[in-house]
This record gives structure tokens, C-alpha cells and sequence, in this order.
């Protein structure tokens, strides 16, 4: 009982995306472009160069597929928790029978799942026609579905709890500027961690950014076991955590909302 | 008639100043998060040339320069006509109606009546760049050819924007359009070859954005800078003639809307 309402606001907003399916589709045609750069921008890079740091140029580009199609699945979730934090109207939600924060993980995951999809079937189509496939077995597919929702999951919650933190910082977009950049680079949304200095790499991997872009990304372009079980475990270490970092947090700011008339 | 179009965007620059200062918390926030978005990109690169050197002949120091460019460019468009990239969402809801019952020019007076605090962080950016790595003897030619480059990001968010007086609610693919531009101008423009390097200059014109003023303060020649100065008063006339064409068929939507 419990979870149903949440299954089935998770339904709705999915099914809702189809109603604003220019809105998707506008956001997907970004993602498209900044593909298509990269292919041009790593052709100029690998002609000198067949393999580099263990990617083929093949490699490469799915690995960015795998990752715009993870982050930018659910743009905008931190600013729009931001705003609803600091303007408050995040009192709206109190007197309605679900939890806050379960609510908008449902009405994100909606969307997400329907963004995720097309982002890379429309990105994937890109590099399958201007560079050609990626060698992967098809009985790995579910298991990479598992860390792709994982670090949806993940990313969501890093988000929830930065976007709590506005409500001493004063100002999402900003928030949501700094997150970002964190999850391009250190999280390995831009480029591989193997690229960066060893140091750089070496905290990184670690470090739950990259359990949102890199480690799944990478495990698409070379599967193994190993590897899945080691980063689905830390993934579900750090949704762990995030999930008790962003209750804390919710539950400090619920303290201190102050409501007045309406 | 110029020189109080002129007072008039000077008002509008007091009052945002004014406001900002009302909220210093949130306007220094702002200027710093973008300032710090913008040095993140440069590590980035620095990281990606560090290890690959150049990329079909470019360098760091180019990228450098090319992120000195955009982000004044960018900054200046956003500081001085900051509704350049919100132009199809004001034709969407109906709220073209205030400037059209003014004396003013109209396509003018809707790209100044916004100042967008967080590109005042790409300019202090983009100086600090320049005064580091542009020699001062071509300081004069970056400011002109930056000048010419936010005009060509105006223009160029003005003719995506106007789409949505003919294609409805265009809202966000006139956003994508626009920051796909920001996007491509980012990269360097050596990495496109042939029929695609065409498409980045003319039809995405992010090769003037970034690719040209560049190469120009590289190695100046007389030639490219005319054909810069040229593409910028093209994409303008182009840009101010398909604005007002659509505003013929602008229809304003019953929407109450309160300036405030």
C-alpha cells in the first residue's frame, strides 16, 4: 500500500512526459549536438592514436552516451527542489499524505526513466551511424540497466541534498551550477578518469560523483562481473548515505520553516 | 532618438545595479558560481591538453584565448541585452504587449529591459583571462572583435527566438538552438573539416563567435577581420528583419501579465 501511491506518481508523471514530448525532445536535440562535437572533437584526437588509455574511439563515444544519458536525464531537479525550498512552498507538500522527498523521487524517476531512453537511443543512433557499434554481449544489457537506475537514483539523491543546502546559500541556480560542474569532471561526464593526472583519478573513483557517470559508463564499454558487483555495491553504499544525509537535512529544514498566513 | 534609447538601457542597468545591491548576498553568489563554473572549464582543458598537447593545431593557449572571447562575448550579451535568449518564451505567453503600446523601439527595448547578474561573473572571468595571457597590444582588437561577437550571440538568439511567432510554442528548442550555439563556439573550430566546418560558421555561425576572433588575434589579417565586421551586420539585418516579420503576426494572448 505504502509504495503504490508512489508507483503509481511515478506512472503518472512518465505518462505525462508524452504530453510535453517537445519539451524532451528539445533537451534530447541538445545532447544530439553535444555528441555530435565530441565525435569530431575525439576523431582529431585518435588520428593520432588507436587506443588511448584503453578506449577505442568506439568505446569512447558510448561511454559519452552512457553518461549525458545518465546525468542529464533529470535536469533541472536541483533547482527546482532549491526553489521550493527557499521560497518555502515546500509547505504545500506537508499537508498531503506522502513523503516530501519520496514524492519528487517518484515524479523524477517518471520523467527520468522516459529521458534516459531516448537521450540514448537518439545519441546512440548518432555515433552508431557516424563511428558504427559497440562490441557488447546482449545478456550484459540488465545489468548495466541496473547501475544506469542506480546512478539515477544516486545522482537524484546528491541532488535532493544540495538543493536542501539553499536554504543557507540563497540561490539554486547557483547551487546547481557548481553540482554540475562537479559531476562533468570529477565525475567523469566529460571524459574518462584515466585521462586525469593519477592523484586527480585516484580520488575521483571514489568518490560518489563518479559512481553517477564514470563507473557505470565504463562498465557498458567493458563488462565484467567483478566489476559490476564491486560498483553496484558502492553504488548502494552512497545511495545509502545520500538517502540519511538528505532525511537529515530535510528533517533540519522542516524545523526551522517558518509558515506565515497564506 | 539614439541618445535616449541610450538613457533609457542605462535606467534599466541602475535599477538592476540597484537591486543587486538590495540582495548583495544572492548577487555576489551569482558572480562567483559562474566565475567558478568558468575556471572549472579551464582546468578541464588544461587537464585535456596536458595530456594530448593539441588538437588538429590548436593549444592550450588558444583555448585560452578562445574562452576569453566567449566568456566576454557571453557576458556582455547577457549584462546589456539579457533577454536575448528569452525572447520565444515572451512571444509564447503574450508579454511582447508592454513594449508595443511604448515609444521605444521594440525589439531594442526587449533585449535591454533584463541584466543577468550571472554573466557579470563570465566578464570579470574572461578579463582576468585576458589581462593574463592577451598581450596588452592587442587588448584594443579583442575588445572590438568580442564587441562583434556578443552582437553576432544578440542577433542570433533574436532570429531563434523569433521562430516561435511562426511555429508556436518554440520555447524550448529556441533555448537548445541557443545554447547549442554556446556549445559549439566552446570547442575548438579546427576539429571540423570540410561541408561541417561550413555548417559551424554560417548556419551555427559559432565559428564567429569563437573560431575567427580567435585565428584573428593570432595572426591578424585584414581580410578575415572585414569578413567578420561583414557577418556581423548580415546576421543583424537578418535578425532584426525576420523579428519584425513575425511580430506581424504576432498575436498577443489573454494572459494579465503585471511588470513588476
Amino acid at each position: 500500500m505504502t509504495f503504490t501511491k508512489y508507483y503509481a506518481i511515478a506512472k503518472t508523471n512518465f505518462i505525462n512526459s508524452f504530453t510535453y514530448i517537445f519539451d524532451t525532445l528539445a533537451s534530447t536535440f541538445f545532447i544530439g549536438i553535444v555528441i555530435f562535437i565530441f565525435i569530431y572533437l575525439w576523431k582529431a584526437i585518435y588520428a593520432s592514436n588507436e587506443i588511448i588509455a584503453g578506449f577505442t574511439i568506439v568505446m569512447m563515444l558510448w561511454y559519452l552516451v552512457m553518461t549525458e544519458a545518465i546525468v542529464t536525464s533529470q535536469s533541472r531537479v536541483l533547482q527546482e527542489i532549491g526553489e521550493e525550498v527557499i521560497s518555502g512552498n515546500i509547505a504545500n507538500y506537508l499537508t498531503k499524505p506522502y513523503n516530501y522527498l519520496l514524492y519528487k523521487y517518484a515524479y523524477t524517476i517518471g520523467r527520468a526513466i522516459l529521458r534516459f531512453l531516448l537521450i540514448f537511443i537518439v545519441c546512440g543512433i548518432i555515433v552508431l551511424l557516424m563511428l558504427g557499434p559497440l562490441t557488447i554481449a546482449l545478456y550484459v544489457l540488465p545489468f548495466i540497466m541496473i547501475t544506469a537506475f542506480l546512478a539515477i537514483t544516486l545522482h537524484f539523491l546528491m541532488m535532493a541534498s544540495f538543493a536542501l543546502f539553499a536554504l543557507w546559500f540563497e540561490n539554486a541556480q547557483a547551487l546547481e551550477f557548481i553540482y554540475s560542474k562537479i559531476v562533468f569532471t570529477i565525475g567523469g561526464m566529460l571524459i574518462p578518469l584515466e585521462l586525469f593526472p593519477a592523484w586527480i583519478s585516484g580520488i575521483s573513483m571514489f568518490l560518489p560523483f563518479s559512481y553517477v557517470a564514470y563507473h557505470p559508463a565504463k562498465l557498458f564499454v567493458a563488462f565484467s562481473f567483478q566489476n559490476f558487483i564491486q560498483v553496484a555495491t558502492m553504488q548502494i553504499v552512497w545511495v545509502t548515505v545520500f538517502l540519511l544525509i538528505a532525511i537529515i537535512m530535510y528533517k533540519t529544514y522542516i524545523k526551522r520553516l517558518q509558515i506565515n498566513g497564506g | 532618438m539614439v541618445a535616449k534609447h541610450f538613457r533609457m538601457q542605462m535606467e534599466y542597468l541602475k535599477i538592476a545595479i540597484h537591486t543587486a545591491l538590495e540582495y548583495r548576498t544572492n548577487f555576489l553568489i551569482q558572480v562567483i558560481s559562474m566565475f567558478l563554473n568558468d575556471v572549472v572549464w579551464v582546468v578541464f582543458w588544461l587537464i585535456f591538453f596536458t595530456r594530448f598537447q593539441t588538437v588538429n593545431g590548436w593549444n592550450f593557449q588558444d583555448m585560452l584565448v578562445l574562452y576569453t572571447v566567449i566568456t566576454i562575448a557571453f557576458g556582455l550579451s547577457g549584462v546589456f541585452f539579457g533577454n536575448r535568449a528569452a525572447i520565444a518564451g515572451m512571444i509564447v505567453e503574450g508579454k511582447l504587449d508592454y513594449y508595443l503600446t511604448l515609444p521605444k523601439n521594440i525589439l531594442y527595448h526587449v533585449l535591454v529591459s533584463r541584466v543577468s547578474w550571472f554573466d557579470l561573473g563570465d566578464i570579470v572571468f574572461g578579463v582576468v583571462l585576458a589581462l593574463f595571457f592577451v598581450p596588452p597590444i592587442k587588448w584594443p582588437l579583442l575588445l572590438i572583435l568580442t564587441i562583434l561577437s556578443m552582437i553576432i550571440i544578440v542577433a542570433f538568439g533574436v532570429i531563434v527566438g523569433s521562430l516561435a511567432f511562426f511555429m508556436g510554442n518554440a520555447e524550448d528548442f529556441s533555448k537548445k538552438f541557443f545554447d547549442g550555439l554556446i556549445g559549439f563556439a566552446s570547442y575548438p573550430l579546427t576539429i571540423y573539416r570540410g561541408f561541417i566546418r561550413f555548417l559551424v560558421l554560417v548556419i551555427v555561425p559559432a565559428g564567429f563567435v569563437t573560431g575567427i576572433p580567435v585565428m584573428l588575434l593570432k595572426e591578424f589579417n585584414w581580410q578575415m577581420f572585414f569578413l567578420m565586421v561583414g557577418f556581423t551586420v548580415l546576421i543583424s539585418v537578418i535578425a532584426i528583419g525576420v523579428f519584425y516579420w513575425g511580430l506581424k503576426r504576432y498575436e498577443s494572448g489573454n494572459l494579465m501579465n503585471v511588470r513588476t
